[in-house]
């Protein structure tokens, strides 16, 4: 039997808590409770769901609670899918593939005073921020929360609310707070931050918009589009042998289409020194990156890890 | 002449002699998962260090769809993370460059092809490791091109036994 790559992190679910709202809280944590790999205050996952969805949660606990990994989630019943089978499906002792965690903020960069805004479920990111800067002590902050009516994981900012550390902005009673009377005159050593709907992003944006790009951070619900090399090209891979095409995005790697169609290349190091993905080419003009092949091995082979092409159309021996 | 000269050289390791010293010892269960440092390790002759994620028979690493009888035990040198810090500015530890040992004062890339002693176990070096994506991916740091021509070496555990921080390195003469 054919072993397949681990291309995740293998967590177990030790925990499911109903936190009101249609929101649960998953613990996620190793098999053996070893620590899981590190993250910043307010980083995010992806979940690999048992039926094959990707999605991406925030952590809420914070980086020195280095065992566990919680998000909590919101039940939409009219969402692409994956809280519904979160929600649904999964159970405490399932085994759920997650990404190694990116994002969140460096704190201690010189950061005096934090200001977060949130609208409604977006408060998670902020929720591991602010259980980190209340134990470190290291800065002031403020976390508005923008809501409705109902107050989402109030037994988790129950503390927070008692402390002052938390300005409530029910929306029901007294509209929509001003976003620039929120964030104040943009001075140096405050961060001002953001997750919530689409809107109060935008909105966000807008009344930071001349603030220092390093002092505003945003958190959006939907990833927006990765940024790719303004010089990457789309090009087609063509495979001699089989005479299947395969699109190769702009700022996507050769291997990574090829693997996405199911192609079975041997990789190793992934930065074109050892040699493991060496495939022969035929016609087209590769950009090879690699460090090892000599001028006369690239007139036949290429790797497939960092090459990309020249030609709109490149064929392998394949 | 390359084969007079390391002809030689086998028969006089011993006399030029190095020996050199553990001084980290690190393992994790699973691809991905932090390093945890310990003051010591049990090799298993032929198979890998207990609670490794390498450990043959019972393999859980990132590159264990690629079996690979010489990476029992994996060592890095302490001097590489000193000229990581010392001409790229890169502050590596000991517990993120994901080899098993680290040692201060031995050749590392001198002893492909030999065997040593590693406290009381004997170990055959097999071949060089080279740098990855993935510990780039791991770490969050530039390091795969520092790290070309000196990310540690792969061996094979001939004789296994219990290895502590602090255990001599020596040559197999």
């Amino acid at each position: 039997m054919k072993v397949r790559a681990i291309t995740t992190v293998k967590t177990v679910v030790a925990g499911i808590e109903e936190a009101g709202s249609g929101i649960k809280l998953f613990t996620l944590v190793d098999p053996d409770r070893w620590e899981l790999p590190p993250f910043k205050p307010g980083a995010h996952i992806d979940l690999h769901l048992p039926n094959g969805l990707v999605r991406t949660y925030s952590l809420c606990n914070e980086p020195a609670d280095n065992t566990r990994y919680v998000i909590a989630v919101k039940r939409e019943a009219d969402g692409r899918g994956g809280s519904r089978a979160l929600h649904d499906d999964v159970r405490v002792g399932d085994v759920i593939g997650v990404s190694l965690p990116r994002g969140g903020l460096d704190p201690g960069a010189g950061i005096a005073r934090y200001v977060f805004v949130a609208g409604g479920i977006g408060v998670t990111p902020f929720l591991s921020m602010a259980r980190h800067l209340e134990r470190t002590e290291q800065a002031d902050f403020t976390l508005h929360l923008i809501i409705r009516e109902e107050v989402p994981l109030a037994a988790h900012l129950g503390s927070l609310i008692e402390k002052g550390r938390i300005v409530m902005h029910r929306t029901s009673l007294t509209g929509r707070p001003d976003l620039a009377a929120l964030v104040g005159e943009d001075g140096a050593g405050t961060l001002v931050a953001c997750c919530g709907p689409e809107g109060m992003t935008d909105d966000f944006e807008r009344v930071t918009a001349a603030w220092p790009a390093a002092n505003v951070h945003i958190e959006r619900f939907v990833a927006p589009p990765p940024v790719i090399d303004p010089d990457a090209k789309p090009f087609t891979l063509s495979l001699a042998r089989t005479g299947t095409e395969i699109q190769v995005r702009a700022g996507q790697t050769m291997l990574a289409a090829l693997q996405e169609r199911g192609i079975d290349i041997a990789t190793s190091c992934c930065g074109g020194i050892c040699g493991a993905c060496k495939v022969g080419w035929i016609e087209g003009k590769p950009v090879h990156r690699d460090r090892i092949l000599s001028p006369y091995e690239r007139e036949r082979y290429l790797m497939v890890c960092v090459s990309g092409s020249d030609t709109e159309r490149l064929v392998l021996d394949l | 002449m390359l084969d007079t000269i390391s002809a030689g050289s086998a028969q006089n390791a011993a006399q030029l002699g190095w020996t050199g010293v553990v001084r980290f010892l690190h393992l994790t269960p699973r691809a991905f998962l932090p390093m945890r440092a310990t003051e010591s390790i049990n090799l298993v002759a032929g198979r890998g260090i207990e609670g490794d994620r390498y450990m043959i028979g019972n393999e859980e690493g990132f590159y264990s769809h690629k079996p690979e009888e010489g990476r029992q035990v994996t060592l890095f040198e302490l001097e590489t993370l000193v000229a990581l810090k010392r001409d790229a500015g890169i502050e590596l530890g000991a517990e993120e460059h994901r080899r098993n040992v680290t040692v201060e004062g031995v050749p590392l890339n001198h002893l492909v092809g030999r065997k040593f002693w590693l406290g009381e176990t004997l170990l055959e070096a097999t071949r060089l490791s080279i740098p990855c994506r993935h510990i780039e991916e791991i770490t969050g740091k530039a390091i795969f091109d520092p790290l070309i021509n000196r990310s540690g070496l792969n061996c094979k555990i001939l004789q296994g036994g219990i290895v502590k921080v602090g255990d001599t390195v020596r040559n197999a003469a």
